[in-house]
């Protein structure tokens, strides 16, 4: 964690968003907590299906039937989003809050002009007049890196590449000063050179908002090189969280190591790649105990049981039975029923 | 050469992937496409309803003529606008429950052959309309360049002409009156919309990676159009279908309305509302039964194509 | 290296991470065959797959009858090159470079404009329909989406027998054993069989898609990105069986794809492409190494490391792909290449022997410097 860590831009505790299903309830987001602090840039990953993109919609309060945000806070400088009528939501995005999605011709409206767009959203939240808002417009197209912005900004966004359109929805999302950006996948639909550029320029405006990033994305490599701090779900729910270093440098999660091992790197050749074996387990099934037992090469009985949330280090939370130093817990490797369960509530400490 | 120890090694490895793979798909029962395309039609109320109504239709279009033999005909003048009975005053089983018309026939046994005559017509021409449909539309999108062209702008001529007037014209020179004529009037000028559909789906499957799979695996283009393509490309063609049932019913109605289609020596849905025209406020029940009917037919065929288009789709989930 | 015995042993990393890595045979364990392919060199030995000027432009075409030509999409525009039997042949490059469409000409599910593709000396585009049918059983595809690529209506049955069924395997109690057999060589339970794509995850789907690709004993595969559609964890694992399946079956592979890291991953020799050229070849680690093409280096250095500690040299091009239905004169790289000099907007360069069988299409290739990377260890990045 950081110094500049004073009370932090948006604390997400333990949230619980379910979608109520004809086959049963799933549990997309399980328990959740976390926070950013200003300026700061969370990394959020995960696996398809993990979660990750519903905690970010479930920010935004923008979760549809059949699903529900059934539990948690979140407050973003303190105040409960959950607790916010439509009408203040709607103030809060795309003013305090602005969010950029994977597929941005999706989230452009064909039948404007970029310059439109963003102007329209620029009027939405501060009053200005249309001649200003444009102007503005045309300003946030400059500073995310459009060549000949007053052009661009009278075209229409099929008439952009698929880059171009990722800077416009940048432009939009960052043309209200938000305290807060959601990234959610930025750069997945993106060539790597296109996506070096958009990343250079999410780097850039960082430093000059000082804005807090929230970065969901499933590419390890993106999250190294942007993330101050890293959560890794699994199944709904956060099974590591700690500094960048340290989740590259030491994992604890045996998830997290998985993952890690298993990415072919282009600086090492590696005979074969360590793999999780399985599948992401259907969340209308999810195993008793811990998420990802099936899947774990340290599994133990004790696993059967839903293991604690410990602080594993300074700062580093893990949802794992083993120690910190990776080996079984005191409880035993076989420890079953009230036992366990009274040993993983002594070991959750100060995580929520 | 593989050694042995790799062999084995290999071999142990799949067998622990496949173990780890298979738990969530174990719990689950074995169902084909076929089991998930019932499921899902059945979850559709409104389709299993209209499947109802038109079982009912096509159970009383076939029974009741049977039983009632030549009644739908028969001009009984003592009877003009007799009241409804089961029984002649003789004992003779009439089944003249909705009574009779101005010609002494019986209105139940009339609306029965009217029933079949229309349900005969629907879904003839639907089936004229869904081959020549089906066979231009595959032929375009499956081969495309110059042939996709010519033949798709043979159909938009075919589209820009006024159909109800061709029909007209056919059934005028081609004989009035025979039910056959009015199905190749309505199946000749119908297929076009058919046509589209099949070439559009075509079209696209024809780049979609199984069929390109298929064709790396030397498929012959028949295999492929039959096995790959036309499944997939089935499920429009079935609810075009369903629609063009309803609309081949409304088509022949307006038609024998307007005096062009089955002649007053047969009975259908259209001759019976033209008949009843006359006796609108005398007798406005007359013409309520084949507006009841007409509008039955329309309306399930509709909800049952709604329902087979959802039940069709492979990306629909089924719901338990 | 070249020693017959010294065959892929992989016993360090097994799935249950129980086995002991072996960090000094990272260099020159496993793909015997394949490095013996690369150390006889692309020319010395008959290649099994040779591409020789392969052109393949998309028409644009309009007008009443859709005849009259407005224009082309050069996807593919005169790339050579060829694959020695064992190996695996990356070909990397962004959405737009022509690397998809080449696969598909290799296959014959796109007709080429002009060129020619030799299969073990003959060529593709001569064949007759018998012997193109023949000819097919050679040489099979695995491609990205594992939705997509699996009909719907099959069963797993089906789909993996299919290819046995369309070359003369009639008897179906044969061809299930066969299928069953498939199943089990790339880690899918038999029992399976009978059930229909949509119950199978990313992962497994993939894994039927390669059973189809295997039902015919090709020994040519073009995989078309078959691990980016999947999932990090799901990723590794298809990846080490297109490896081991590889060696059990004596495989060639076309491995398209435009992770870079992926590819380098998997393949002897890699080829990069930019608009419908190929702009370099090599051997994997040298390309990685010293790249001898600006664009080259610019896509190595715009992968992000997945180690915080690392600071790689970035070089962040400038502006977007040029369309390839109107590509630059000249080197079609130099709108954006950080090295452009007058020469390149007039000249296109050939590709060329920069040295020791490494191929590059560049007027400075000799002047690109090796990739600078650095470890931090004091400020986060």
């Amino acid at each position: 964690m950081t110094a500049r860590h004073v009370g932090p831009l948006l604390e997400i505790k333990g949230i619980k968003t379910h979608f109520f299903t004809q086959d049963g309830v799933v549990k997309a987001v399980d328990d959740v907590t976390f926070e950013i602090g200003h300026g700061q840039t969370l990394g959020v990953v995960g696996e398809s299906g993990c979660g990750k993109s519903i905690t970010s919609l479930s920010v935004m309060r923008l979760i549809e039937r059949p699903g529900k945000i059934v539990a948690g806070e979140i407050r973003l400088n303190g105040e409960n989003l959950l607790d916010k009528t439509d009408a203040d939501m709607r103030d809060i995005r795309g003013d305090q809050v602005s969010m950029i999605f994977q597929e941005p011709m999706t989230s452009l409206n064909p039948v404007f002009t970029c310059g439109d767009q963003i102007a329209e959203a620029v009027q939405q939240h501060t009053a200005v007049s249309r001649r200003e808002a444009m102007d503005r417009a045309v300003e946030m197209l400059r500073v995310v890196g459009i060549p000949d912005p007053k052009r661009r900004a009278a075209e229409h966004p099929h008439q952009l590449s698929g880059g171009m359109r990722q800077r416009v929805m940048i432009a939009m999302a960052l043309s209200t000063d938000p305290d807060l950006l959601i990234a959610d996948e930025p750069t997945t639909a993106l060539d790597v050179t296109i996506q070096a550029q958009i990343l250079e320029v999410m780097r850039d405006l960082r430093e000059k908002n000082r804005m807090a990033i929230m970065l969901i994305t499933h590419d390890l490599g993106v999250v190294a090189e942007m993330a101050d701090e890293v959560v890794v779900m699994y199944a709904g729910k956060v099974v590591e969280r700690a500094d960048v270093r340290t989740v590259f440098g030491s994992p604890h999660h045996p998830y997290t190591q998985g993952l890690l091992l298993s990415i072919p790197r282009l600086d090492e050749r590696r005979e074969r790649l360590e793999v999780i074996k399985g599948t992401v387990p259907s969340p209308l099934n999810l195993p008793e105990g811990c998420l990802f037992k099936r899947r774990c090469p340290h599994r133990m009985r004790v696993c059967d049981t839903a293991p604690p949330y410990q602080e594993v280090g300074s700062g580093h939370f893990s949802r794992c039975w083993l120690t910190p130093a990776g080996e079984a817990p005191d409880v035993g490797a076989d420890a079953e029923g009230e036992e366990a369960q009274h040993a993983a509530e002594q070991l959750t400490v100060g995580a929520r | 050469m593989v050694s042995d120890t790799t062999a084995a090694e290999i071999e142990r490895r799949r067998a622990e992937e496949a173990e780890a793979e298979s738990a969530d798909i174990d719990r689950t029962p074995v169902r084909t496409y076929w089991q998930l395309v019932r499921q899902r039609f059945l979850q559709h109320r409104l389709a299993v309803i209209a499947v109802i109504v038109l079982v009912i239709l096509a159970s009383y279009a076939i029974i009741v003529p049977t039983v009632t033999g030549d009644a739908w005909r028969t001009t009984q003048l003592f009877r003009d606008d007799a009241p409804p009975e089961v029984f002649a005053e003789d004992g003779e089983f009439t089944f003249a429950i909705l009574g009779y018309n101005e010609y002494g026939q019986n209105l139940f046994a009339r609306l029965g052959k009217a029933t079949q005559t229309s349900l005969t017509i629907g879904l003839a021409a639907v089936i004229i309309i869904v081959v020549i449909g089906v066979f231009v539309g595959s032929i375009a999108g499956y081969v495309g360049g110059w042939v996709d062209n010519v033949l798709m702008r043979f159909v938009d001529i075919m589209l820009s002409l006024p159909g109800l007037f061709i029909i007209l014209m056919i059934t005028a020179f081609f004989g009035q009156g025979n039910v056959w004529v009015v199905v190749f009037a309505i199946g000749l000028t119908g297929w076009t919309t058919a046509a589209r559909l099949v070439r559009a789906e075509f079209l696209s499957l024809r780049e979609v990676d199984y069929v390109q799979a298929a064709r790396a695996l030397g498929a012959s283009p028949q295999r492929i159009m039959l096995r790959h393509m036309l499944p997939p490309a089935m499920a429009p063609i079935v609810v075009a279908a369903t629609l063009g049932i309803a609309d081949s019913v409304v088509v022949e109605s307006a038609l024998s309305f307007l005096g062009f289609g089955i002649g007053r020596d047969s009975a259908s849905l259209g001759t019976m509302l033209q008949n009843a025209r006359d006796y609108f406020f005398s007798g406005p029940l007359k013409v309520v039964y084949p507006g009841v009917i007409l509008i039955l037919i329309v309306l399930s065929a509709s909800f049952l194509g709604d329902g087979l288009r959802d039940a069709l789709d492979p990306r629909q989930r089924v719901e338990k | 290296m070249n020693d017959e015995g010294q065959t892929m042993t992989p016993t360090g990393a097994t799935p249950g991470g129980d086995g002991v890595p072996q960090p000094g045979d990272e260099m020159s364990g496993g793909r015997t065959s394949a490095e013996r392919a690369a150390d006889r060199g692309g020319s010395a030995a008959a290649p099994l797959l040779e591409v020789d000027n392969l052109v393949k432009h998309f028409d644009i075409r309009g007008g009443l009858l859709g005849v009259s030509k407005l224009g082309a999409v050069r996807a593919v525009d005169g790339v050579s090159f060829s694959v020695t039997e064992g190996e695996t042949l990356g070909l990397v490059g962004e959405s737009g470079c022509g690397k998809t469409t080449l696969g598909k000409v290799i296959l014959r599910l796109l007709p080429p404009t002009a060129g020619k593709v030799n299969f073990e000396g003959k060529s593709l585009f001569d064949l007759s329909s018998r012997e193109l049918k023949a000819a097919r059983r050679d040489i099979q595809v695995v491609f990205q989406d594992p939705y997509a690529s699996l009909n719907p209506r099959m069963s797993v049955g089906e789909i993996v027998g299919e290819g046995l069924y369309v070359h003369g395997m009639t008897n179906k109690k044969e061809r299930e054993s066969a299928v069953r057999d498939l199943l089990k060589r790339v880690g899918l339970n038999q029992a399976h069989i009978h059930r229909y794509p949509h119950e199978f995850s990313g992962g497994q789907r993939q894994r039927i898609g390669i059973a189809r690709a295997l039902a015919l004993r090709p020994r040519f595969i073009v995989c078309d990105e078959p691990v980016s559609a999947l999932d990090v964890s799901i990723q590794s694992q298809v990846l080490n069986l297109l490896s081991d399946l590889q060696d059990e079956f004596q495989l060639t592979y076309l491995f398209i794809a435009h992770n870079l890291a992926v590819v380098k991953h998997l393949s002897t020799r890699v080829g990069v492409m930019y608009l419908g050229k190929l702009v370099e070849l090599s051997d994997a680690d040298e390309l990685y190494r010293s790249p001898a093409h600006p664009y080259t280096k610019a896509l190595l250095s715009a992968i992000p490391v997945p180690d915080p500690t690392v600071r790689r040299e970035r070089i962040v091009l400038k502006g977007d792909l040029p369309s390839p239905a109107n590509p630059p004169s000249g080197c079609r790289f130099h709108t954006r290449c950080p090295m452009a000099q007058e020469i390149c907007k007039v000249e296109e360069p050939p590709l060329r022997d920069v040295g020791g069988g490494h191929l590059s299409a560049c007027h400075f290739a000799e002047e690109v410097t090796p990739l600078g990377s650095e470890r931090t260890s004091a400020q986060s990045a």
